[in-house]
């Protein structure tokens, strides 16, 4: 077996070890070590998928094919693959659940042990969908994931954590079933759901009329994996699920879930129907009108987690543009912007429990003039604000950059406008934002409130070296990319 | 082979009342399970392998120990669950849904709907299902085990009534 097949089977290996040992470890020992078992968990899949990404790159192949264990030794058996867009998304994965660790640790007080094991569970759900080569196993996989994002929502049993879960489960059944009616039409076409089988030729040698089930399996499965990324016209679960999970929780779901189960889904898509014409303007609508839509609302809300929710909404706006210029260069902008957006959404969602944890309240109506008494909440969250909004030189400017190139090269040219003068509203929501929580005058209230402490601060400044790291060296990436003909 | 087909028709039929009407809801979820067994039989009959597949290990497996599981730690009083599964009015239904699926049963056999392939699976062999089973899909195998490791946490984070701590 070779060094990445090792390396792989640990994406898989160690989550399965860690939901072992906190069984099998007494309950008040498992309590105590769960979450420094998830944190190495973390830390194991983000060494591991940079080991992966140089290996493939050293080998001159696309990516690595492999079979599960009863069938290494079984030529033509592999049936799951990790290639360079997998494995920038499971650096991200392990980044977020990272982040997510450091601030259960300070959020979490009972229930440590489930919600590690969910974290576990969401961890096989997303890796299994990331290296998957056939459509029904997307789809079991994408489950996994709709399965534990919905109990960890729901696990403390709050009001409004039961409501925003049942909102999250309904949608979920509903792309469930617009998914799998998808794939049952292309399987009656094709009669395989194999990525390869099922190829961009799909449509060959087909009339009019027996082409529809083709168009109606794509329909399906583009509105399917888009209630899943929370793009509009199918946002309305996502700023009620986000909002009333816990901290730790909203950090998964905003700034990697609904970019796994979401837009891999449709980059899987875009690739298996790339002759069809449709599907590049269909993403570029519902990109658009996701970013405008996304940012309207962003700028009506008075909580600080539902305005970072519906800048989410906005982000995969941008995401799907990208997406829907069918270049490379739109795709590795799409991409760039998923590992930035799980930067700066994390770093968002830090923010809110730090201020929950000190100020005790998320109604931005309610704070002011908080930069003084917690500088580094306060520094986090505008640089965070900054590269959102795509201004340099943090990180986000250079994927938006790369999106508005790819749109304006592939003709683009009034959707590469309206990104670029997006940008606007995005400034306007976190503008506002900043404005009320950090500038302004102290309320008499707040004058004994500190900095928040531990992981939560951790958390904070690790973001934020991350946004900025990333936001100076892309142009080194860049010129790499160049080198290899990849740009 | 049409005989297992109207057999398994029968059963499913059975089963699906009995799991509706049953008062206690742990026996309601076996005999869903049963339902589901003999749906699996069916596909498997009628050659559809990988559906019959997962059929028989998900819906009739899987999901059952979930259901059962779910109803053993919620503590539930089974005796006020009786009460609430009393329903006369249902019961007085049941002799024309009875009849009305054996009528249906006896006009597809009539009519002869179901037609079983001529490569039936149990003619193509066990090496066919083994192959299906290990190689086709085998990384359906994983998420099975990944959904019956998520659906346990689920059950017990949801269900379970006494505090960790």
């Amino acid at each position: 077996m070779q060094p990445v097949g090792i390396i792989t089977v640990l994406f898989f290996a160690v989550p399965f070890m860690v939901i072992v040992i906190n069984t099998l470890l007494p309950r008040h020992a498992a309590e105590k070590t769960c979450l420094y078992m998830a944190g190495a968990v973390a830390v194991i899949q983000i060494v591991a998928s940079v080991a992966d990404f140089f290996f493939i790159a050293s080998s001159g192949n696309d990516a690595y094919e492999f079979a599960l264990l009863w069938n290494l030794k079984n030529e033509g058996a592999e049936r799951l693959s990790v290639d360079s867009l997998s494995l920038v998304i499971l650096f991200c994965i392990g980044m977020v659940a990272l982040i997510s660790v450091l601030v259960a640790n300070r959020t979490i007080e009972n229930k440590r042990t489930i919600f590690v094991d969910l974290l576990m569970t969401l961890l096989l759900g997303m890796n299994g969908m990331l290296v998957v080569t056939d459509l029904f196993s997307l789809y079991v996989f994408m489950e996994i994931i709709g399965l534990s994002s919905f109990v960890l929502i729901a696990m403390f049993k709050t009001e409004e954590g039961l409501e925003g879960a049942f909102k999250y489960l309904i949608m979920s059944v509903l792309a469930g079933v617009f998914i799998l009616t998808g794939l049952s039409f292309i399987f009656m076409h094709t009669g395989s759901l194999l990525f390869r089988d099922v190829s961009s030729g799909i449509l060959n040698g087909l009339s009019g009329s027996q082409s529809v089930p083709v168009y109606a399996a794509f329909i399906l499965l583009i509105a399917g994996f888009s209630i899943k990324t929370g793009a509009v016209p199918f946002h309305s679960w996502l700023p009620d699920a986000h909002q009333s999970a816990n901290t730790a929780v909203s950090i998964l779901l905003s700034g990697i879930v609904i970019k796994v189960a979401g837009v891999y889904g449709l980059i899987v898509v875009t690739r298996l129907f790339s002759e069809i014409p449709a599907v590049r303007i269909t993403l570029a609508v519902m990109g658009i009108v996701s970013i405008i839509t996304g940012a309207l609302f962003a700028l009506k809300q008075d909580h600080f987690k539902r305005i970072a929710a519906y800048s989410s909404v906005s982000q995969m706006g941008y995401i799907l543009l990208g997406l829907s210029t069918g270049s490379t260069l739109g795709l590795l902008g799409a991409v760039v912007h998923i590992f930035n957006h799980a930067t700066f959404k994390s770093t968002f969602f830090s923010n809110a429990a730090a201020l929950h944890e000190q100020v005790g309240t998320l109604d931005i109506n309610k704070m002011g003039g908080l930069q003084s008494r917690m500088p580094v909440t306060g520094f986090s969250s505008i640089a965070a604000f900054m590269s959102t909004a795509g201004i340099p030189p943090f990180a986000g400017f250079w994927s938006k950059l790369l999106i508005i190139m790819s749109l304006w090269d592939s003709g683009f040219e009034v959707a590469a406008g309206i990104a670029l003068f997006s940008s606007i509203f995005t400034a306007a929501y976190f503008l506002r934002l900043q404005r009320k929580v950090f500038f302004g005058k102290l309320p008499e209230k707040f004058r004994e409130i500190r900095e928040v402490g531990g992981s939560i601060k951790f958390a904070e400044i690790l973001l934020t070296c991350v946004n900025i790291a990333t936001g100076v060296a892309f142009p080194l990436a860049l010129i790499y990319l160049k080198g290899r003909g990849i740009v | 082979m049409e005989a297992i087909v109207y057999i398994c028709l029968a059963a499913m039929l059975l089963f699906g009342i009995l799991a509706v009407m049953h008062h206690s809801i742990l026996k309601s979820a076996i005999w869903l399970a049963l339902a589901s067994a003999s749906l699996g039989v069916l596909m498997y009959t009628m050659g559809a392998v990988w559906s019959s597949l997962f059929e028989i290990s998900v819906c009739s497996g899987l999901v059952t120990v979930i259901f059962v599981s779910a109803i053993s730690l919620s503590n539930t009083d089974k005796g006020e669950l009786g009460k609430l599964y009393e329903d006369k009015k249902r019961m007085s239904l049941l002799p024309v849904v009875l009849i009305a699926g054996g009528i249906l049963l006896f006009a597809a056999a009539a009519l002869q709907l179901f037609s079983v392939p001529d490569a039936a699976p149990a003619a193509a062999g066990a090496e066919d299902f083994a192959e299906i089973f290990w190689n086709s899909r085998q990384t359906d195998i994983l998420g099975q085990m990944i959904v019956a490791i998520t659906g346990s946490v689920a059950v017990v984070a949801l269900f379970k009534e006494r505090d960790i701590l």
